[in-house]
This record gives C-alpha cells, structure tokens and sequence, in this order.
C-alpha cells in the first residue's frame, strides 16, 4: 500500500530546520532589510519625480505641508528641508533645459520668463549638493528688488561657467564641473498659483551656444 | 512532502518581501525624522538656549541645503513637553519677514509673516498637542500654537533683497526674536 502524506511516516522525513538553514534565513532576511532601505533612499533622492512639472520645471503642493506623504516628506528632507507650505513660498525647482537636457555648470544658459506672481520672488543657482556656488561677489541669485523687467514684465538672467561677452542681462556663475540646479521661489504666491502651480508661465531656459 | 516544502519556500519570500516593504516604509518614516534632529542640533542648538543669528547666507554655508542667499536667518529650537514657549519678535519694516515653526519631522505647521502684510509683530505661545497634567499653560488670551510635536523649530526669515538698502534693518529685526 503507497504512504500518503501526513502519514506517521512522511512526518519523520521532515526535519527540524538546521541551524544553517536558520542562518541562511536570517541573511535573506538581512538582504531584504537592506533592500528595502536602500529603494527607500534611492526614491527619496529621485529628484526628477518629484511634484508636477511646469514645463522644465518641477514644483510640489506637498512640500513642507502637513498633509504630505511620507515619500515627499522623505524628498524634501534631502533636498530642501525646511521650506514652507505652499501658502507661504512655493518653490520651482529645474534641473533641465527647456529642450530637456540636463543642466550642466560648464554650459551657458540663458533663463527668460514673467516675473511670477507673489510678494516677492528669486532664483537661485545650486551645485549637485545643493548648495551655493563659490563667488566672492555674492552672484548667487537675483531677485525681484534686482531684477530689471521688459516692457512684458519679464526678467532675463544668465547662467554658466564663463562670464558673458554681453552685460545686457544680470550672469550667476557656476563654476567647475558637474551639474546644476536652478531653484524659482515665489513667497506669497497668489492664489491661483497656489491651487494649480502648473500656471506659472515657465520660464525658459536655453543654451546659449552648443555645449558638449 | 514536496508540497509542504514548496508552501514553506514560498511563505519564506513573502515573508522576506514582507520585510523588504516594511523596511522601506520604516526608512521614507524616519529619513525627515533623523535629519530634521541633526539639522536642528547643528543650527539651533539645545532647546532653552538663545536665539542663533547666523550671517548672511553665502556659498561657505553648507549645514541647510538650498539656503537663500536673499534672506537673513535666525532660529530657535524648542522643546514643550514641560510647559510652554513664548515667543516674540517684530516683523515690520521690512519688505518680507516671517516666523515659522517645523515639527519634529520636518513638517511646516505654522507660519506668519509681517513685512507688507498685516502682522507687525509676532507674541505667541507655542504648547504641546498633549500637555501633561498640572503643566503651566499660556496666560489667558495669549495667541496659542499647538505643536504636533514636543520638540522642533522656529526659523526666522528677513529679506535682504538689496545688501546696501536692506541689511541693517533686518538685522534690527533678527535681534528683535526671543524665545522663551
């Protein structure tokens, strides 16, 4: 007659798991652990899915806001701790070209656009970290007490690694290698910008001249 | 035999998927968390202590990323488990100024801001979501903000839109914020 399973039989051929088994788990366990953390950190620091995007640029309703989730949270905690909820700053934040190149600090740019609506607005330039280049003649950004309008209300600004032939417009430098980040802050943005920040105008952001 | 031991390998992977997701809820949870008391230490020291008034924002400044090279920075950290925080500060004369306080985990729960706008000065109370009986509570008809979080941040911010026009009244304004 043929043993069926769950015979006295068939449950003496199950052993105990071993001790080496036992180890094996826990280092599968440990992978898993280590696995997760790491996709956690590699989300958080995935800059070019955060928020919505507004043309070249990528702005976020969550950023600061109590109501955010925890993946924003986690966002905004490695890229811009401490901004404000959207009814006081919003912030605009670019690390492309308007033909959707990444931005690099050895190539010029020319940044045109309407001067946003709110109290008062900046646009800063960062390196990859973060941070704000090395300039002696604080040229880190302009602003809107600075910033010279058209008859269209728009500002121009340039920016790269080699000072412009032309003065015409104010230059940030960036210097070294290596990428860049343009941040467009606006505080007391106006209402409508506040429940739909994809109509901000974008402003552009062109090479001046190829760039290799 | 095959079939417990196929149902035992699959409940093994699940449970290590499991895992993998639990671990990388837990790290999105903590990351802001973890930051948020580092940056604290390192910007506003203990709570109770003075005020910080750090200079002007420049390219040598690498504890905060994105700082604002347009805006004069003081800060506060607090701690309301025991009894409340006042806090006071002027806000005018100035294009842009405001106060605002950070949660623990990095959240920005309160904000005001004076410059052009209406507030002129801040005096207010912050106090904990869930005070322990008998501790002190504000004075009555004090402006109270309840914290979701015992401990976290006060960050002033003043515009200095133009150097030469801007910097020393601001500065008045920065030396105006106590805490405590």
């Amino acid at each position: 007659m043929a043993q069926t399973t769950g015979t006295p039989a068939a449950l003496q051929r199950i052993r105990p798991a071993s001790p080496r088994r036992w180890g094996l788990v826990a280092l599968l366990a440990l992978l898993a652990v280590a696995g997760g953390v790491s996709s956690a950190l590699w989300r958080a620091n995935t800059p070019d899915k955060f928020g919505q995007a507004a043309g070249p640029w990528r702005v976020s309703l969550l950023a600061g806001s109590v109501q955010t989730d925890s993946l924003t949270r986690a966002q905004v905690a490695l890229g811009g701790l401490l901004a404000l909820n959207r009814t006081e700053t919003m912030y605009y934040v670019a690390r492309h070209d308007s033909q959707g190149q990444p931005l690099r600090r050895r190539c010029s740019y020319r940044i045109k656009g309407l001067a946003p609506q709110g109290a008062w607005w900046s646009l800063t330039a960062y390196d990859d970290d973060h941070f704000l280049f090395p300039d002696d003649q604080r040229r880190y950004s302009i602003n809107s007490a600075q910033a010279v309008l058209d008859e269209g209300q728009r500002f121009g600004v340039r920016v790269g690694a080699s000072e412009p032939a032309s003065a015409d417009l104010p230059w940030l430098p960036t210097p070294g290698e290596g990428g860049l980040q343009l941040t467009l802050r606006v505080y007391r943005p106006s209402a409508a910008l506040q429940t739909d920040p994809t109509r901000l105008e974008p402003p552009l952001i062109e090479q001046e001249r190829p760039c290799a | 035999m095959r079939l417990s031991t196929g149902g035992h390998r699959l409940g093994t992977w699940v449970l290590l998927g499991l895992l993998a997701v639990l671990a990388h809820q837990f790290t999105l949870w903590a990351l802001p968390r973890w930051i948020m008391d580092r940056t604290v230490k390192a910007i506003a020291g203990e709570p109770g202590s003075a005020p910080r008034r750090p200079p002007l924002t420049d390219h040598t400044q690498r504890r905060v990323v994105m700082p604002s090279p347009d805006l004069l920075y003081a800060t506060c950290a607090w701690d309301v488990s025991h009894k409340p925080m006042r806090v006071r500060a002027s806000l005018e004369g100035v294009a842009y100024a405001s106060l605002a306080l950070y949660a623990a985990n990095s959240d920005n729960f309160w904000v005001t801001h004076g410059g052009e706008g209406p507030t002129k000065a801040a005096d207010l109370w912050i106090r904990s979501a869930r005070p322990a009986a008998g501790q002190p509570d504000a004075p009555a008809g004090a402006q109270v903000v309840v914290a979701p979080t015992d401990k976290g941040l006060l960050l002033m911010r003043v515009l200095v839109g133009d150097i030469d026009r801007d910097l020393a009244r601001a500065e008045d304004l920065r030396q105006s914020l106590r805490c405590g």
